[in-house]
């Protein structure tokens, strides 16, 4: 019977781990702000962890640049499965303007691969909040594969 | 004693909550927004300024020539983009669109590509002037000259 209910508090509650590897903070205020009240993203049961240990959803805002590359991988390798990968604005996704420079290593998906992709330079927190909801759901289905 | 902020939260009491609830009331984005890049191709010359602008190089363009003409293909990989709009300002023909549509969450990477094809046909070759008529041009523009 409890293990029914920690089943449906899990899928209602994702817990979100907010990944920075190189961001120009742009993308990392608008995550911010889709937690305070005005957005208010903790009414669909999000909630910001400080420990990658804690999260099911990790949000990774930047390019990744070679000062912040192994410690992604690391993080990533602490986040237990399953785990869904959300690429916030256009720098995981391609490196954006960064395109090309010595200090960074590449997109995201060289590394990991992503689940949902925002675009936006930064996206909006209406974007994000979008971008969550269809994070939920692919982590549900990894949830139901994995049994 | 004292209640510093005793006013305010009696006020607030009564006041709505200031959260927007966004998946059900859907919100607008303000004017003059640049989300999701609208392409016209019959608008296009194809005099490539927006590939130049583009800092992060998220458009490029593929040319195929076939027997019509010129067959022209336009991909803008939003993925890649920085929403800036100098594409669509520097466009001489109004042929880049930056929407007020900001919702670009997707799971399938494609989605974020914006493509468009048009065919440029070769200009019709300019019928060949008998020798002496050039020459009489030539002189009668000397003259003018003069």
């Amino acid at each position: 019977m409890f293990k029914k209910l920690i089943e449906k508090s899990f899928e209602k509650s994702p817990w979100l781990f907010h990944l920075n590897t190189g961001s120009c903070n742009g993308c990392d205020i608008e995550i911010v702000s889709v937690i305070t009240p005005r957005y208010d993203a903790e009414r669909m049961g999000f909630k910001l962890t400080g420990s990658p240990r804690h999260a099911d959803i990790i949000l990774v805002t930047g390019p990744i640049t070679s000062q912040s590359r192994d410690r992604l991988i690391r993080t990533l390798a602490q986040v237990p499965d399953p785990k869904v990968v959300v690429s916030i604005g256009s720098c995981p996704r391609s490196t954006n303007v960064f395109n090309g420079s010595y200090s960074v290593e590449g997109p995201l998906d060289k590394y990991v691969p992503i689940d949902v992709s925002i675009a936006g330079c930064p996206p909006k927190p209406e974007a994000i909040i979008d971008g969550l909801a269809k994070a939920i759901e692919i982590l549900r289905e990894k949830r139901r594969a994995m049994k | 004693m004292k209640f510093p902020y005793l006013k305010e939260a009696i006020k607030s009491v009564f006041k709505k909550p200031s959260t927007e609830i966004y998946p059900i009331v859907n919100k607008e984005a303000p004017e003059g927004y640049r989300g999701k890049i609208n392409y016209y191709p019959e608008k296009c010359v194809n005099c490539g300024m927006c590939i130049r602008v583009c800092a992060p190089g998220c458009i490029t363009r593929t040319i195929e020539k076939t027997e019509e003409g010129d067959k022209i293909t336009f991909n803008f990989y939003q993925g890649q983009c920085t929403f800036c709009s100098l594409c669509a300002d520097f466009c001489p023909r109004g042929a880049i669109e930056l929407t007020k549509n900001y919702h670009l969450a997707v799971t399938d990477e494609k989605d974020l590509l914006v493509s468009g094809t048009f065919i440029k046909k070769l200009p019709p070759k300019p019928p060949v002037q008998p020798q002496q008529q050039v020459q009489n041009q030539q002189n009668q523009g000397a003259a003018k000259t003069e």
